[in-house]
């Protein structure tokens, strides 16, 4: 093995640098094993070298998609993860908390609406007199206070509207996180 | 006509079913695995191609290797084999390598090809 390999596989070897020690030392020692082989089939020099190729290919087909993974965080990559880190943290400050109570609280109440409303339809029919029942589902507009039985279908549409809104909200919620996670992996941070 | 590119996707997208199926009935050294894929040119690579391609495939656990020390006039050489994962891995590919062929044949209006 003359100089010229000697210095083609340190020129491969420089251009591994991304790589561990280890890792080098093992490359080149195959490459060397594929130039002695060649050598010892007789191919001459020149050969040898065009077969191997450009030692910064080389190196490059080794590293592969670590080189295209390393490149790019430039200025303008950090300016946009401090941005989307910002919008992300503040809006994630207030939608979450808020959505997050709006969207169960609601849909209990919206379950609790109708049937508290049939608790005090039963009530005001059979006359069981069940205690607290006169605060129960009281619909009041200005001084008239609704009558029981419409009272009852009152207490089912504001429930389905209440369970709508909590519904609506937890689905907000979820398209949000969603939302934020499929950014975070467009940007590639 | 582009047939060489074409020829080097085809390559590309084999080398790695030819080598697992070279290893998976002996083990070869490097620049051996070489010498024999230079005997079918649409196949034919260089070090540059096979010798990352060998390593990222050990990285995957389909291949394991080592290195045999050189005995006098013959230089260290670094034997591979196939894993047991490698082998699942080139049961499943010749799987699909069989799907290709079918759907090739079929294409070709080969009906009894069955």
């Amino acid at each position: 093995m003359n100089k010229e390999m000697e210095k083609y596989l340190s020129a491969v070897d420089r251009h591994l640098k991304p790589l561990p020690t280890s890792e080098r030392v093992d490359i080149v020692k195959e490459i060397k094993s594929s130039i002695l082989e060649m050598e010892s089939d007789n191919l001459p020099e020149q050969q040898i070298l065009e077969r191997l190729g450009d030692p910064r290919e080389m190196a490059k087909a080794y590293l592969g998609d670590m080189i295209t993974k390393e490149k790019g965080f430039g200025l303008n990559k950090l300016l946009l993860v401090c941005a989307f880190y910002s919008v992300v943290g503040f809006s994630g400050l207030f939608v979450i908390p808020t959505l997050g109570i709006i969207a169960p609280v609601f849909m209990f109440c919206g379950a609790l609406c109708p049937i508290l409303g049939a608790a005090k339809l039963a009530d005001y029919l059979l006359r069981l007199n069940l205690p607290f029942m006169k605060n129960v589902a009281i619909f009041q507009f200005g001084s008239y206070i609704v009558e029981p039985v419409p009272a009852f279908f009152l207490s089912i549409l504001t429930g389905a509207i209440l369970y709508l809104v909590g519904k609506a909200s937890w689905k907000l919620l979820i398209f949000y996180c969603k939302k934020v996670s499929s950014t975070k992996r467009d940007l590639d941070i | 006509m582009n047939l060489e590119k074409w020829q080097s996707q085809i390559a590309r997208g084999t080398l790695e079913y030819c080598i697992l199926l070279m290893l998976s009935r002996k083990t070869y050294y490097g620049y051996e695995i070489l010498q024999e894929l230079s005997k079918y040119p649409i196949i034919a690579s260089t070090e540059s191609t096979i010798y990352p391609l060998l390593r990222r495939l050990q990285k995957d656990h389909y291949l394991q290797s080592v290195w045999k020390d050189s005995a006098e006039g013959v230089p260290a050489r670094k034997y591979y084999s196939l894993t047991s994962e490698g082998e699942k891995y080139l049961k499943a590919m010749a799987e699909e390598w069989e799907n290709l062929l079918h759907a090739i044949a079929s294409l070709k209006g080969e009906q009894n090809y069955e």
